[in-house]
C-alpha cells in the first residue's frame, strides 16, 4: 500500500514538474522579454507570394524604431493549410494565441479580439461601419480591395473579332463562345482548390447584392432563398459554361498560380479575379496586352464590386500589451508610408492615397471609381457573414456541376448547407 | 524507473485524449470560453453526415489497399535488394528516399506532375492528346491518391522488411535447397513463413498511418474534386477549424481513435494466429 501511494507521488510530481515545465516553455517569450526590458508583440498574419514574412518585417521596422520599448514577432500560420484562420483557432485552444492578428477573421473570432476605440484613425479606414458587429469594431483595414474583375487577354479578343468588353452576362456568354469558335484558347479560366467559388462569388455576389446587399444576413433569417434569388440564374448561367466547353472540364485539378499562369502565359483569354493578381500579371510580362472590365450584370447596368476592406488587423482581448497592440494597428492603417507599402504590395486602394501604380492597376481604380459601391466577399463580414465554412462548401457544390450535377442539385445543396449550419 | 515513462503518457496521450472526450460532449467553437455540454449529441450526428461517410469509405480504400500495395511492393524490392553489392546498396537508399521527402512535398510534388497543367498532361497536349484528369475527376483522383501514398510508403516497409531477412538463419536457406525447394517454395515456406513478425508490424504500421491521411490529400487534391478526396482526418480538421466546430470533431477523432484500436487489436490478432503457426 505505502509502496503504491509512493509511486502515485512520484507520478503525480513527475507529471507536474513536466505540466510545469511545458508551462514555463510556453511563456518563454514574456520571460525573454522582461529579461530585455522589451515588450514583446506577437502578430500572426496571412502569408502570400505578394506578401511574405519580410514584407511584414520591413513594414513593422520603423514602428520599432519609433517605440524602442516594443518588439514585433512576425509569425507565419502553423496550420498544415497555411490558413490564418485556421492557426488562430488552434493557438487558442493550446493558449499560445498572439497579441495581433493580420488577415481576414470571421464573426465567430470577434468574440476573442478587443474593442477598437472609437477614434479617427479607426472610423476613417475602409469600410469601418461595415465589420463591426453588433456595433462593435473589432477589426480594421488599410485599404479596399475589388474582386469583381475580369482580365482579358487582348490579342485573344482582337482575333475572336471581338471589340468591346460585354456589360450583361448575355453578352460575356456570346464573348466566351466567340473565342472558343475563333480557337486557340480556354475562353474563361477557372481551377480548383478555393478558385471555384471565389471566381463564382466574384461574379454573382455583385449581382445578387446590388438589391440586396445584406443578402447573407437575410438567407441566415431565412428571408431569401438561393432558390428564389439571381443565384440562380447565374448558377444555370455557370453550368451552361461547364456544358458548352466554355471553361475547362479539368478545372477541379488547376491549382490557383497555374490558373494565374494560364493566363499570364497566354493560353486563357478571360481571368475572373481579385486586384491582387495584377502584381503578378505585370511581373509576368504577358506578351499579350491585358485589359480588365468589371463583372457584367444581367440588366447592363454597373454592378457593386465585390470587395471590401484588406490589410485587415485586430488586437486580441488575451494580449498583455494591448495599448501597444493598439498603437501598431493605429501605425499599420494609418500611417502614410506603411499604408501606401500595403497598397502597393497587392494593388489595393484607399481615398487619400496614391502611388505609381501601373497602368492595370489605373484600369482598376477606374473600374473601381465607376462602381456603385461593393458588397460582400467570400464569408463575408460584419453582421452580414455566411456560417463559417461557406466558401469551402460552396467550392463543393460548384466542383461538383463539372462531374455532372445540374444547376437544380447545386442550389438545393446550397440552401441545404446553409439551413443546416446557420446559427 | 518507471515513473518518467508513465508521466510521459499521462500528459501526452492521455490528458489529451481525456480533454478530446471531454470537447465531443460540447458545441465548442474554439472561441466561446465556456462551451455548453450537449451530451451524446455529436455522436449522434456521425452517423447521418454524408460527407463523412463519404471520407470514411476513402479512407478505407486508401488504408486497405495503400496497406496492402505498399507491403507487397516493399516485400519485393526487399528481396531483390537484399545482400551485398554495391549496386542493391544504392538501390535501397534510392527507394527508401520518398518516405524521408514530407508527405507536403511530396503532395506539391506529384501535383505538378500529375495536375491538369502538370507535367504528363503537357506532354500529352503537346504529342496532340486531350490529356488525363488525374486530380480533376473523381475516380482518377482516387486512384492517383493511392499510388502517390504507395509510392511514399513502400520505402520504409522495404527498410523493415530487408532488416527482417538480414536476420533469418541462413542453415535454414540452406536445408531448403537441400530438400530441393525451388525458388518460390524457399520464399514462401522459409523466408515468408519467417518474416510474420515483421509481416504484422508493417502490416498495422502502415494501416494505422494510412487511416490517419492528411498532409497528403491536402497538398495533392485539398480534398478536391468536389469534396471525393477527403479523408477522415481530413475532414476532421476542415469541420474543426475551418467550419469552427472543434467539439463535432472530437468527436470524429474520439470515433476514429476507436477504430484505429479496434483495427489495430485485429490485425494483431489475426498475425499472431500466423505467427504461432509458423511456430508450431
Amino acid at each position: 500500500m505505502t509502496t503504491t501511494r509512493r509511486r502515485f507521488r512520484v507520478i503525480s510530481a513527475t507529471g507536474l514538474a513536466l505540466t510545469a515545465l511545458l508551462a514555463a516553455s510556453a511563456c518563454g517569450g514574456e520571460s525573454q522579454d522582461e529579461a530585455d526590458g522589451k515588450k514583446t508583440l506577437r502578430m500572426l498574419v496571412n502569408v502570400t507570394p505578394a506578401l511574405p514574412v519580410t514584407f511584414y518585417e520591413d513594414l513593422v521596422a520603423p514602428f520599432e524604431q519609433a517605440h524602442p520599448g516594443v518588439d514585433v514577432k512576425i509569425e507565419a500560420p502553423t496550420a498544415a493549410t497555411g490558413n490564418v484562420q485556421e492557426t488562430l483557432t488552434q493557438q487558442l485552444a493550446a493558449g499560445t494565441e498572439p497579441d495581433l492578428l493580420g488577415g481576414q477573421t470571421t464573426a465567430a473570432e470577434a468574440k476573442v479580439m478587443a474593442t477598437l476605440p472609437n477614434e479617427p484613425w479607426v472610423t476613417d479606414t475602409p469600410f469601418a461601419k461595415e465589420l463591426q458587429i453588433d456595433s462593435r469594431q473589432w477589426t480594421v483595414g488599410a485599404s479596399f480591395q475589388a474582386q469583381s474583375l475580369v482580365f482579358y487577354n487582348k490579342d485573344a479578343f482582337q482575333k475572336a473579332g471581338i471589340a468591346a468588353p460585354p456589360a450583361t452576362v448575355d453578352e460575356f456568354t456570346a464573348v466566351l463562345k466567340k473565342i472558343k469558335q475563333a480557337g486557340g484558347y480556354t475562353p474563361l479560366e477557372t481551377a480548383g482548390e478555393w478558385v471555384t467559388a471565389a471566381q463564382f462569388q466574384q461574379l454573382a455576389n455583385a449581382v445578387v447584392m446590388q438589391n440586396e446587399p445584406n443578402w447573407y444576413s437575410k438567407r441566415t433569417k431565412g428571408e431569401v432563398t438561393f432558390a428564389n434569388s439571381d443565384y440562380k440564374r447565374y448558377v444555370e448561367v455557370y453550368k451552361s459554361w461547364i456544358d458548352d466547353g466554355l471553361v475547362s472540364k479539368n478545372a477541379n485539378g488547376v491549382k490557383y498560380n497555374d490558373s494565374l499562369v494560364d493566363f499570364t502565359s497566354g493560353k486563357a483569354a478571360t481571368y475572373v479575379m481579385g486586384n491582387w493578381a495584377v502584381p503578378t500579371i505585370d511581373q509576368a510580362k504577358p506578351k499579350f496586352g491585358v485589359g480588365v472590365f468589371a463583372a457584367p450584370s444581367f440588366d447592363g447596368k454597373p454592378v457593386p464590386q465585390v470587395g471590401g476592406a484588406g490589410d485587415l488587423y485586430s488586437v486580441l482581448n488575451s494580449s498583455k500589451h494591448k495599448a501597444e497592440a493598439f498603437e501598431l494597428v493605429k501605425y499599420l492603417v494609418s500611417d502614410k508610408a506603411a499604408v501606401q507599402k500595403q497598397l502597393v504590395a497587392e494593388g489595393n486602394f484607399r481615398t487619400g492615397f496614391s502611388y505609381q501604380a501601373s497602368p492595370l492597376t489605373q484600369e482598376v481604380q477606374k473600374i473601381v471609381d465607376a462602381a456603385p459601391g461593393a458588397v460582400v466577399a467570400g464569408d463575408g463580414f460584419g453582421d452580414n457573414t455566411a456560417p463559417s465554412g461557406w466558401s469551402a462548401e460552396l467550392t463543393k457544390i460548384l466542383q461538383k456541376l463539372y462531374l455532372g450535377d445540374s444547376a437544380e442539385q447545386a442550389i438545393a445543396a446550397m440552401d441545404k448547407w446553409w439551413t443546416g449550419n446557420a446559427r | 524507473m518507471l515513473a518518467p515513462a508513465l508521466a510521459l503518457v499521462l500528459v501526452f496521450i492521455l490528458v489529451p485524449i481525456g480533454i478530446a472526450g471531454y470537447l465531443s460532449l460540447t458545441d465548442w467553437d474554439g472561441f466561446t470560453p465556456r462551451p455548453e455540454f450537449i451530451g451524446w449529441e455529436n455522436y449522434r450526428r456521425i452517423f447521418d453526415d454524408e460527407p463523412l461517410v463519404q471520407a470514411a469509405v476513402v479512407t478505407l480504400v486508401i488504408a486497405v489497399v495503400g496497406t496492402l500495395f505498399a507491403n507487397a511492393l516493399g516485400l519485393g524490392l526487399a528481396l531483390l535488394v537484399d545482400g551485398p553489392g554495391r549496386f542493391k546498396a544504392v538501390a535501397r537508399g534510392a527507394l527508401f528516399y520518398p518516405y524521408i521527402i514530407g508527405a507536403v512535398i511530396i503532395g506539391f510534388l506529384w501535383s505538378a506532375i500529375l495536375g491538369s497543367n502538370g507535367a504528363v498532361n503537357s506532354v500529352l497536349h503537346a504529342l496532340g492528346g486531350t490529356g488525363i484528369p488525374f486530380l480533376a475527376e473523381p475516380t482518377w483522383a482516387i486512384i492517383s491518391l493511392v499510388l502517390v501514398i504507395i509510392w511514399a510508403n513502400f520505402g520504409v516497409t522495404m527498410v523493415l522488411y530487408l532488416a527482417g531477412l538480414q536476420t533469418l538463419p541462413g542453415e535454414l536457406m540452406e536445408a531448403a535447397l537441400i530438400d530441393g525447394a525451388n525458388a518460390w517454395q524457399t520464399f514462401w515456406r522459409v523466408k515468408f513463413a519467417l518474416l510474420a513478425p515483421v509481416v504484422t508490424i508493417n502490416l498495422v504500421l502502415t494501416m494505422i498511418s494510412l487511416l490517419r491521411t492528411y498532409e497528403l490529400v491536402l497538398a495533392l487534391t485539398a480534398g478536391g474534386p468536389a469534396g471525393t478526396t477527403q479523408t477522415i482526418t481530413y475532414y476532421i480538421l476542415t469541420i474543426s477549424f475551418a467550419n469552427g466546430k472543434l467539439g463535432y470533431g472530437a468527436a470524429q477523432a474520439v470515433l476514429l481513435m476507436v477504430v484505429i484500436l479496434v483495427v489495430t487489436v485485429a490485425l494483431t490478432a489475426m498475425r499472431r494466429r500466423a505467427e504461432r503457426d509458423v511456430a508450431a
